[in-house]
């Protein structure tokens, strides 16, 4: 009997992992996505985003609340970075000039914020979709 | 689908012998005494080292392939080492002490007659666990319940009231040694035997069998001894066997007595180091087992066995070869001096000095197959002696495919086993120690440090 | 619902390890303990050099006479503890989480690369299985509760790969996945797992009653 299950898990298995190797293009294409060109070798599709379907949702309406300036420490009040890519100050490693690397700065400024509204995608399958 | 079998299907239909001690002891038992007495020895006479043992056991099967019994039955598992410890140990402690008697008579078989306690296994093993250990254990609960088989529980009985494991008396031991002194003296003239010479460099020891039935080879040790121009001396008192079954039985109160008796002995001539004959257990007694029930970590005395001792003797050239030895040979390594003392390449090194041509066997040194007999499976006589005919199979098959005409077998017990199975497979092989062989090769002159 | 995966992939997680890590701890502390009461004789055999020289033995692949007479399963087992501990610390999702709490990273897998891994080891486990099953020295050992043991380190490999590939319920998966490997970690102090810190105790004090007392090897 256990031999029979351990046989059929066995199969079960062989057969989630084909069907997984096999399918690469589950059809997600038309999503709206954030660009990963930034990264060197991007090990997962860039994150769904429709930005202003999420802002409208979210009620966001300061820019600034993501494209923020920075002055060293300190946030500068009122200038907003609309104009620039997040990788010009986020690097791809973190270094003394800017601690927060662009992975991190993406998935904390999300994360942070959808753990602290207990709203929106959390997991990294949730926004990576494949 | 093909019909399930499983190990609940097929129990292993077996003759398993027993004797009328075990019989006798299991009808005295009472269900609250057993339990009683398994939960006391597992609970205090036991410690981290015993649970460490039972619950890191991956129950991986890896220790299989070590175990002689395991091998010589087609790959039964219940002869495993780790499969000994399911039927014994994991058993008693899962009901918590309440086993049948049938569980006992099993059990004590297993431990008794199933397992020579030569740690083969815990080479094996990846985490090192020490199944002899275990089985020991077994072994001094059926001690306690007094089931302990007939045969092996009669030599305790003799260490218990004479000291020595075969009922010698104190006066027949020494006449034992003056008629072979009387003897040698045939070849050696001025030949003696000393006994109680305080401050002799040496006391030699023997195991009681030795008088008992094979007084030459103390004969051939004196012999060699003085052609050698040894200082050595054998005690006259009880004290002077080396031997300990009780050790075996887990009767761990006699077997300290026996022990501290030996070395009192020896203490009492004033000895510098004991050497003994070819025996592997009492070597593991004196050296390992013993000093440890009398509170010594390492022995209090250093403590040669034989092997060592020729090796000495031939390097130094106080025994030199007139002839060497013609025919082929092989060497079994016993368990308690090789795997239990790493002697395994002085043996090697001593048969190539007195022997033309010797021939390995495989596998060998300290992963050598246990004779079958150690541990205390021979002295339980002649009710299991067909079991351990066929339980080392793979013995014969090894001795067979050496094709050498003798065998040398540095150790009682091995010598006795070996002889046993060598007849019972019809090997065609002459037993031999090595002191056998050097008696028979070495110049019968008497060592002068100027020659 | 993001409150309990915020939950269990924060203190959950701080939870799980300190169990793991002071479970371990406080296992060695009794059994010193107990080692001092009881048998402190063990003392005077235990030897630094004889014990690493048992470890290391028994560390190298194809050395010991066992492993050369079981080779495949030694090879299996040796290629699934390294896993066991390579595949989730150098996993790339798990050194991001790391990142954003302590801004600490090293160097991490490539994500195509992990997830073979990932299936080497669940494969290791099903052999392991299917060997309890068909070899009968290890059929007649095997009891219910060591394919729990198996059933449980494989909880977060599976789990994990099949929400890596998104295939269902991916919400779910994580969320198993996050609680099966806490589970692994508390579990490891309490169970046959944790043979982790008793193998090399064992295998020290084996190696050396060979080394100093039987001047034998043990491998
Ligand atoms: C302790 C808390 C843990 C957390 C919070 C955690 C979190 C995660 C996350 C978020 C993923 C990525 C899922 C995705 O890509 O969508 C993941 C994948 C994975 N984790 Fe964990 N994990 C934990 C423990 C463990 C443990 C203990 C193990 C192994 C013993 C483990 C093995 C894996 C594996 C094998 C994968 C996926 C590999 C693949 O790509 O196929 N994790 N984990
Ligand atoms: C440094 C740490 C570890 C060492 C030295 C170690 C060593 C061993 C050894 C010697 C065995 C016996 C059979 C074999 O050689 O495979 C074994 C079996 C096993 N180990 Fe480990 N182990 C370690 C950590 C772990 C951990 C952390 C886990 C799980 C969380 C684990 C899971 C297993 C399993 C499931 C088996 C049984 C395989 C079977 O069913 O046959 N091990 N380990
Ligand atoms: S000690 Fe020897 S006889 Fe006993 S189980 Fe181990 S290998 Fe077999
Ligand atoms: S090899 Fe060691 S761990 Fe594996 S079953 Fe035998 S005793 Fe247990
Ligand atoms: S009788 Fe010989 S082979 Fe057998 S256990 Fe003793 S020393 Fe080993």
């Amino acid at each position: 009997m256990t031999r029979t299950l351990v046989f059929m898990g066995f199969i079960l298995f062989l057969f989630t992992a084909v069907v997984a190797f096999s399918n690469t293009e589950p059809g997600t294409d038309e999503l709206e996505r954030l660009d990963t060109s930034a990264f060197e070798k991007p090990q997962r599709p860039g994150a769904v985003f429709g930005h202003d379907d999420h802002n409208e949702m979210a009620g966001i309406e300061d820019c600034d609340v993501c494209h923020h300036v920075y002055d060293g420490k300190n946030r500068v009040e009122g200038e907003s970075s609309e104009d620039s890519p997040c990788s010009e100050c986020h690097s791809l490693k973190a270094n003394p000039e800017n601690l927060i690397s662009l992975s991190v700065a993406y998935h904390k400024r999300c994360r942070n914020c959808h753990f602290e509204t207990n709203k929106g995608p959390v997991l990294c399958g949730e926004c990576h979709i494949k | 689908m093909p019909k399930e079998t499983t190990t609940e299907d097929v129990p292993i239909v077996k003759q398993k012998n027993t004797d009328e001690a075990v019989e006798a002891g299991l009808a005295r038992l009472t269900p609250e005494r057993i339990k009683t007495t398994i939960n006391q020895v597992l609970e205090n006479e036991t410690g981290p080292k015993f649970k460490a043992y039972v619950e890191t056991c991956m129950h991986c099967g890896l220790c299989a392939e070590a175990c002689l019994y395991f091998l010589s039955n087609d790959r039964d598992p219940s002869y495993s080492p780790a499969g000994k410890v399911k039927q014994t140990i994991w058993e008693m402690l899962e009901k918590k002490g309440d086993v049948s008697t049938d569980f006992l008579r099993r059990a004590v078989h297993i431990a008794h007659t199933e397992c020579n306690v030569c740690k083969r296994c815990s080479m094996y093993c990846p985490f090192g666990i020490d199944i002899a250990y275990l089985m020991l254990m077994v072994r001094r609960i059926c001690h306690k319940l007094e089931i302990t088989p007939l045969y092996i529980q009669d030599t305790v009985n003799s260490h218990s009231a004479t000291m020595n494991q075969m009922w010698v008396k104190e006066d027949e031991w020494i006449d034992t040694l003056q008629w072979q002194e009387e003897d040698a003296r045939e070849e050696f003239e001025n030949l003696r035997i000393p006994l109680d010479k305080v401050g002799a460099d040496i006391m030699y020891s023997v195991i009681a069998p030795e008088p008992k039935f094979q007084a030459g080879l103390i004969y051939q040790a004196a012999t060699i001894m003085h052609a050698a121009g040894i200082d050595w001396t054998m005690p006259s008192s009880p004290g002077w066997d080396n031997s300990n079954m009780a050790m075996f039985t887990g009767d761990n109160e006699i077997s300290g007595r026996i022990a501290r008796a030996f070395y009192e002995t020896a203490a009492r001539l004033k000895v510098k180091r004991i050497v003994m004959g070819e025996c592997g257990h009492a070597f593991r007694s004196i050296y390992d087992v013993g000093n440890r029930w009398v509170g010594w970590a390492m022995p209090p005395f250093e403590v040669v066995h034989a092997i060592e001792f020729y090796h000495q003797l031939l390097t130094s050239g106080r025994i030199t070869i007139a002839d060497k030895y013609k025919k082929t040979v092989t060497l079994h390594d016993p368990c308690n001096v090789s795997r239990g003392r790493g002697l395994h390449d002085m043996a090697r090194e001593v048969t190539n000095m007195v022997c033309d041509s010797f021939i390995e066997m495989t596998p060998n040194r300290e992963h050598n197959y246990c004779c079958g007999a150690g541990g205390g499976v021979i002295n339980c006589g002649p009710p299991y002696k067909g079991e351990r005919m066929i339980n080392n199979r793979v013995k014969a098959e090894q001795l067979k495919a050496t094709g050498a005409e003798v065998l040398i077998a540095p150790c009682h017990n091995c010598h006795s086993g070996l002889e046993d199975i060598v007849h019972h497979y019809d090997l065609n092989m002459e037993v031999k120690f090595l002191g056998d062989i050097i008696f028979e090769t070495m110049e019968k002159k008497i060592f002068n440090p100027g020659d | 619902m993001n409150a309990f995966i915020a939950f269990i992939m924060g203190p959950m997680v701080w939870i799980a390890f300190l169990i793991f890590i002071l479970g371990l701890i406080f296992k060695l502390v009794v059994i010193i303990k107990d080692v001092n009461a009881r048998e402190s004789y063990v003392y005077s055999y235990l030897s630094v050099k004889y014990s690493l020289r048992s470890i290391f033995a028994w560390l190298i692949p194809f050395f010991p006479q066992s492993t050369r007479q079981s080779p495949v399963f030694y090879a299996i087992s040796y290629i699934f503890h390294l896993l066991l501990f390579i595949v989730p610390v150098f996993l790339m999702s798990h050194i991001v989480l790391v990142n954003e709490a302590f801004q600490l990273s090293w160097f991490a897998l490539d994500d195509t690369l992990a997830d073979i891994l990932t299936v080497i080891v669940v494969l290791a486990l099903v052999f392991f299985a299917v060997r309890r099953q068909t070899v009968p020295e290890v059929k007649y050992l095997t009891s219910f509760n060591d394919y729990v043991l198996l059933i449980i380190v494989a909880l977060p490999f599976i789990t994990g790969f099949l929400a890596y590939h998104q295939f269902f319920f991916y919400r779910q998966m994580v969320i198993a996945h996050v609680i099966s490997g806490e589970l692994v970690l508390i579990l490891i102090p309490f169970s046959k797992f944790s043979h982790m810190v008793m193998a090399p105790l064992t295998r020290a004090y084996m190696g050396s009653e060979f080394g100093n007392v039987r001047h034998a090897k043990d491998w």
